[in-house]
């Protein structure tokens, strides 16, 4: 249990493969725990994937219920293990910043609903529909395990400074 | 470090921006911000650049002549100091987008609201499109609200605007989602 420092570009585990978790065990479940610290002390992230916090490991927590655009529609804590969106449909375009990228933001496009399958924090199998800002922000997640940033799918760039809440 | 505002505009062809950042390259200019784009037939460079030894407009002597004399407009400001840093807003973002006939006072009205507002304009374009015979005025505005003001309120504002300059305006949040 350990609230850990965001790793920031250009550091390379940003732009890392990440390898897929081998079992769900004690070391699975401590880097969880890690990732909901990390993100809760934050205050005003939705979501932090385990390169973030420099492991390399297919790990995503996302949490969209305490925040405006994703308060009425959301699947509350989720704990993301080995993912594969399934499907995708429909595409819009909201301007997105990164914890690890600071002071840039971006317009990027993503698809509006997903079907993500993936194991939750005991191993169990889950497949949910996400849509909306919880879509938005598990591809965002996703894309950290596969070495992507946002900066990869942006349209335009913006050097707004964020607003911390 | 000196800072300094750079703007070049001339016809558009190919080669421009090799041909300023070469220059800017050799006399070991840094380029920090910058944006460039085709208005009209023209070629518009906006740069905020910075060397560690230049302090003046005298400093780059005639380096950029060679632009000159390629039909290029070179206009160099020397920065106060911290006159790079971008002030922290903390307000909503917004986008107001508005279209509709051309006429004239478009843009200057819809400025003349927003900053009787104290709303910032933090980005605008704008373009004339359409046919010659029916010429249609598209305006983008990005602007940060000063803190306490909705987006709401910005579009019960353009409501009237709307009545008296016969466009269409839409207002939308495009704060950024930090994940």
């Amino acid at each position: 249990m350990a609230v850990r420092d965001i790793i920031l570009y250009p550091d390379p585990i940003l732009k890392t493969v990440c390898a897929a978790v081998p079992r769900i065990d004690d070391d699975s479940d401590a880097l969880v725990q890690d990732l909901l610290d990390t993100m809760i002390d934050s205050g005003h992230s939705v979501g932090v994937a385990a390169p973030q916090i420099g492991a390399s490991s297919r790990v995503v927590v996302v949490d969209v219920s305490g925040s405006k655009l994703g308060r009425n529609n959301n699947h509350g804590q989720l704990v993301i293990i080995n993912p594969e969106i399934l499907e995708r449909q429909g595409s819009e375009t909201m301007r997105e910043g990164c914890m690890s990228v600071p002071d840039y933001t971006g317009n990027v496009i993503r698809a509006t609903e997903i079907v993500v399958q993936f194991l939750d924090r005991s191993g169990k199998e889950r497949v949910i529909k996400a849509s909306g800002f919880e879509a938005v922000a598990i591809q965002h997640e996703i894309d950290h395990l596969d070495g992507v940033l946002f900066l990869d799918r942006v349209s335009s760039l913006k050097t707004d400074v964020f607003r911390r809440k | 470090m000196s800072h300094f505002a750079l703007t070049i505009i001339g016809r558009d062809r190919p080669g421009i921006v090799s041909q300023v950042t070469e220059i800017l390259y050799s006399i070991g200019c840094n380029i920090a911000d910058s944006t460039c784009t085709i208005l009209g037939g023209q070629f518009a460079m906006i740069l905020i650049l910075s060397h560690p030894e230049y302090h003046d407009r005298e400093s780059f002597g005639d380096a950029f002549a060679p632009l000159e004399e390629t039909g290029l407009s070179v206009f160099l400001r020397t920065l106060k100091p911290g006159g790079e840093i971008h002030c922290i807003d903390r307000g909503e973002i917004c986008m107001i987008s508005v279209y509709g006939a051309d006429k004239p006072g478009i843009v200057y009205r819809v400025a003349k609201e927003l900053g009787d507002r104290r709303v910032n304009i933090t980005d605008l374009n704008t373009k004339l499109v359409g046919s010659a015979a029916r010429p249609v005025y598209v305006m983008m505005i990005e602007a940060v609200l000063p803190e306490g003001t909705t987006v709401e309120e910005i579009d019960e504002m353009v409501g009237a605007l709307k009545e008296e300059l016969q466009v269409d305006i839409s207002v939308r949040s495009i704060t950024p989602v930090e994940l």
